[in-house]
């Protein structure tokens, strides 16, 4: 609020000595021929004058900043994991005096691609999946810090780029599969263990939509729902078998879209059987956790944050499993990412505070608390994390094998929004087979150059 | 008047505020349209005519223009239509004129924003009140806004019926414009009501016809908040118009140079249809 | 007469309707507890506030009005001086010149500002303009000049020489034959145009979504966006900032509705 009203004065302040310059002018009593040109001369200034003060007005607010140390920290963390981040900022401050301006803003991603532009980093951020691709080259390498040596192994590949910098610290890790109602399954007598291939899937599908649910939920209006699922399914179409993937030709740039069209057949067949909600594309997130936690929806493409929200939104018992395989040789799998990551801008003005932040969040406790409220287990070794409900899935999948987030390995940066449009449109029809593996391929080339020099390939 | 050719000084600031913000960005909007900028790495390079070119096979932007077209003349088209109607209606006094009058122009204070976020209360599939009357019908409840030809004329109903009052307004203003000797005059000559609307009131309010073709025109053409509120940020929801296919390639595919090819289109189209028929309404008004 | 009006009141009831709608389900979206899954065409039939506190106490509301406050009357004072000068030659000399930069304004009237989003971002980052109130306000009072000053040109028009050209030969300055003669008799149309350009701004989204990218500065459509997009979202609070947002215009409208549609009128007949 004080910070406001002093905005406020400024800018009056500013706009004040030009309105007297005004009236100062307006009141010349006899204006000769001179006068008027000097005048006209005067009113320029003025106007000058208006864009110089504004952009006073612009500096000296980014100035006021420098005087006692505060660090700026932004977050694309919603909700409960939110809320555990500010209570470890806060501690922070007690604890050494530096002060945090925290945020969480909407819109992150557009917010961090102006600052990107503008050059103009916050001082810590959160990557949110993009810590080696996007943001690599505004991070400082952590790898000369203490906590270092205790960073889980399953997270330190995924953020650490080609040149074998770590990029951020992970303070949790984002191990997911299928979010699915457990009394639903129940009920039509399968077991999640038992859905090994997609073919099981849509068995256990009809099964469910012959008892009367709602099989798969998508809530489109927030569109990285459908983005999830496609990100979610190809893998076990292109990655992870052995005996047939398309790792080496996704990476290199050779990959044919025409074999994405496996993935489009299923979903299309998905589609015409009946298995999602009907109004997949207006629906939101909000509506999938109501009706999932009230027992009215059994499958959901999902982190395990949907599995805490679902269980707070009705009596219903939330499990987790691991994404069915393709192929009949192949096992199922599961998905492991970013979660929560905090990097450091390279140019910093303040890198020792925020190295200090850094060390403060790696303490088991801090990691612990921000783990468990994200539902996701943590990214140092050696922090046990309490999954409440969840402990008994993550124990049961715990041999599983997990695989990277499909684009943020697989395919060149920005193509994430390519999934999601590419899915609606096949769900509303406004996309056919063809068109979408068209638009994937048109896409992918497109982008090689970029994405190869990211990488660092010639 | 002779040696004050100093006035036109008067302007300046106007002309300073259009070249820092309108005519220098267009000149470098064009220069980026002719680059495969990301919008926001320091480096690009120059690819020639390429946007140029991938915009005529590509299916969306077929598809926006579709929808630009349909929400600029489509809304006009409505308007007029509904406009004149309510302003015949309302020009005769009758008690709840005033009434009426008020509440179909409170529309126009709500942001359009606000707006389509209201209207998805009314269509949303679950919940919404259009679908609670439906299901009152015995029929079965539609997702409104999740097809993309429904979704399409669910928007420009609501851009429509919006700013409906514009139109209204100005007809009635032109209306009271008209001298009511013209109607006592045809009354008397036993002309009927219908003749006396077509070959004497609508003559008469072409020019009013002109405005309010203009500024709803205007208005279609660069529908964007009613569009954001309504549909999923990607093009494949079938609804986008040109602003909101270009902001999207900008900000969510990172593709700055396409962008900007779009808007160099764009300012070119709304211009010329502007133009075109601001040119064919003064021919209008000039034969009637 | 009286006889045959009660066909309009039959056909006022459907119109009302229509238009009543919206506001209607706004409140009772806005005045519904979040668990009450009642139909949105009823009533709730207790009282509950919560939704508003919800969507007060977030602060963000709050600080939007302010926001689009403080850019609102910013941008209609500067559209009414600059737009009022400007409108003074266009008006009274007229020349090739002025031909051509009335028609240059008639264009920028036309064009939507978004179709040069990309080099406008450029430029607006140049100016290290990108979230601060002058940024948009600049944008705003661009784009909104043309309609000021078109309703100016017509209505100086319409004004007679004779008292400026009067005080000119009482070796009056254009300045101060502008300000002391001209102005004051602009008075009816200043109202219309700060009405239209007013509203324009208060609903203003486009420049505020993508050139309002600090928490630090808002505007109404981004505070009652931002309740409509978050996830977990709480629709109660989200139609509660959104009838918040609202209110001020729509208040203003309903006690000055005769400026309101007498302005319309005046930017629409020349």
């Amino acid at each position: 609020m004080t910070h406001y009203i002093k905005r406020i004065t400024q800018y009056t302040m500013g706009n004040f000595r030009f309105n007297v310059k005004i009236k100062e002018l307006v009141s010349i009593k006899e204006t000769t021929k001179l006068e008027m040109e000097d005048f006209m001369k005067k009113i320029l200034v003025a106007i000058l004058a208006i864009v110089l003060l504004f952009a006073l007005a612009a500096c000296s607010e980014s100035e006021e900043t420098t005087a006692p140390v505060t660090l700026e920290i932004r977050s694309n963390i919603p909700g409960a994991g939110n809320d555990a981040i500010r209570e470890v900022i806060a501690a922070f401050t007690e604890e050494t005096g530096i002060a945090v301006d925290f945020d969480n803003p909407s819109g992150y991603e557009d917010l961090m691609r102006t600052r990107m532009a503008t050059g103009d980093m916050p001082d810590l951020f959160t990557t949110h999946g993009w810590a080696v691709i996007r943001y690599g080259t505004f991070l400082r390498p952590l790898n000369d810090q203490p906590w270092v040596s205790r960073v889980s192994s399953q997270i330190e590949s995924i953020v650490t780029d080609h040149q074998g910098n770590l990029m951020v610290l992970p303070v949790d890790i984002d191990i997911a599969g299928l979010v699915f109602n457990r009394d639903i399954l129940n009920e039509v007598g399968v077991d999640p263990g038992d859905i090994r291939t997609w073919d099981d899937f849509a068995d256990a599908c009809e099964l469910i939509l012959a008892a009367g649910y709602i099989p798969i939920f998508i809530g489109g209006a927030d569109d990285w729902m459908l983005g999830q699922a496609a990100d979610w399914i190809p893998p076990s179409l292109l990655i992870t078998y052995d005996g047939d993937n398309h790792r080496d030709a996704l990476l290199d740039g050779t990959f044919d879209w025409n074999h994405y069209g496996r993935f489009v057949d299923m979903l299309t067949d998905w589609i015409d059987r009946g298995f999602f909600n009907e109004d997949v594309t207006t629906a939101d997130y909000d509506t999938l956790t109501r009706m999932l936690g009230q027992g009215e929806v059994a499958f959901s493409f999902t982190g395990n944050h949907a599995a805490m929200d679902a269980a707070g939104n009705g009596p219903a018992n939330i499990g987790m499993m691991p994404l069915p395989a393709y192929f009949a040789g192949d096992t199922p799998s599961l998905i492991a990412g970013e979660s929560v990551t905090f990097g450091i801008w390279k140019d910093t003005p303040h890198e020792a505070e925020a190295l200090l932040f850094l060390e403060f969040i790696a303490r088991p406790e801090n990691v612990a608390k921000i783990a468990q409220a994200r539902g996701n287990v943590a990214g140092f070794n050696g922090v046990e994390v309490d999954l409440g409900f969840l402990t008994q899935d993550f124990n049961r999948w715990s041999n599983i094998r997990t695989f990277p987030y499909f684009d943020r390995v697989y395919l060149p940066g920005g193509m994430w929004e390519d999934l999601c449009n590419t899915s609606l449109g096949l769900f509303n029809g406004t996309m056919t087979r063809q068109a979408v593996i068209d638009h994937m391929q048109q896409s992918y080339d497109s982008r090689l150059a970029d994405w190869f020099e990211a990488r660092g390939i010639n | 008047m002779r040696s004050r050719k100093r006035i036109n000084l008067f302007y300046i600031p106007v002309l300073i505020l259009f070249g820092v913000f309108v005519v220098y960005p267009f000149i470098d909007g064009i220069r980026i349209s002719f680059t495969n900028w990301n919008g926001f790495l320091p480096t690009y390079n120059y690819i020639g005519l390429t946007n140029y070119i991938n915009m005529v096979s590509d299916q969306w932007f077929h598809n926006v223009f579709r929808n630009t077209i349909i929400y600029g003349f489509g809304s006009t088209i409505i308007q007029q239509i509904i406009g004149l109607s309510m302003a015949l209606f309302l020009d005769s006094k009758f008690k709840a004129r005033g009434l009426v009058r008020t509440i179909s122009y409170l529309p126009i204070m709500i942001a359009p924003l606000i707006m389509g976020y209201i209207i998805f209360f009314i269509v949303q599939f679950r919940g919404g009140a259009l679908n609670d009357l439906v299901g009152l019908f015995g029929m079965d409840r539609l997702d409104w806004v999740g097809v993309p030809n429904r979704a399409v004329t669910v928007i420009l109903l609501v851009n429509s019926l919006q700013y409906m009052g514009v139109s209204m307004v100005i007809y009635l203003a032109g209306l009271q414009n008209i001298p009511n000797m013209y109607k006592e005059a045809a009354s008397v000559d036993g002309i009927g009501p219908w003749n006396t609307f077509w070959h004497i009131t609508l003559p008469l309010l072409a020019p009013a016809l002109s405005a309010s073709v203009v500024i709803n025109l205007i208005g279609g053409l660069k529908l964007f908040d009613i569009i954001r509120a309504l549909s999923p940020a990607a093009p494949s929801s079938g609804t986008h118009s040109l602003v909101t296919f270009l902001t999207y390639q900008y900000f969510n595919i990172e593709q700055a140079g396409y962008s900007a090819a779009i808007g160099v289109v764009t300012f070119a189209f709304i211009l010329i249809v502007s133009i075109v028929v601001i040119k064919l309404l003064d021919k209008m008004e000039v034969v009637l | 007469m009286r006889k045959k009006s009660w066909w309009r009141y039959l056909v006022s009831l459907p119109i009302l309707f229509v238009y009543l709608t919206p506001f209607y389900i706004l409140l009772t979206v806005a005045l519904k507890h979040p668990h009450d899954a009642s139909s949105r065409w009823v009533m709730p039939g207790y009282l509950y506030l919560g939704s508003f506190e919800t969507a007060i106490n977030s602060g963000r509301i709050i600080q939007g009005i302010q926001d689009s406050f403080i850019v609102t009357m910013f941008t209609v004072t500067l559209i009414v001086i600059i737009g009022a000068m400007a409108a003074y030659p266009l008006a009274r000399r007229i020349s090739s010149l002025n031909k051509f930069v009335r028609i240059l304004i008639m264009g920028v009237m036309m064009i939507p500002p978004l179709s040069i989003i990309v080099p406008l971002y450029r430029t607006m980052l140049f100016f290290d303009a990108m979230s601060t109130y002058h940024g948009v306000i600049l944008l705003q009072l661009t784009y909104q000049l043309p309609l000021a000053i078109f309703i100016f040109t017509s209505f100086i028009r319409s004004l007679t020489p004779a008292l400026d050209e009067a005080a000119a030969i009482d070796g009056c300055g254009l300045l101060r034959t502008f300000f002391s003669i001209i102005f004051p008799q602009l008075r009816p149309v200043i109202v219309t145009v700060v009405i239209l350009t007013g509203v324009t701004a208060w609903n203003d989204y486009q420049f505020s979504l993508y050139f309002l990218q600090s928490p630090q500065i808002s505007s109404v459509t981004l505070a009652v966006s931002r309740f409509f997009a978050q996830v977990n979202s709480n629709i109660g609070a989200a139609a509660a900032s959104a009838v918040l947002g609202v209110l001020p215009l729509v208040v203003l409208f309903l006690f000055l509705q005769k400026y309101f549609i007498k302005g319309m009128v005046d930017s629409a007949v020349k």
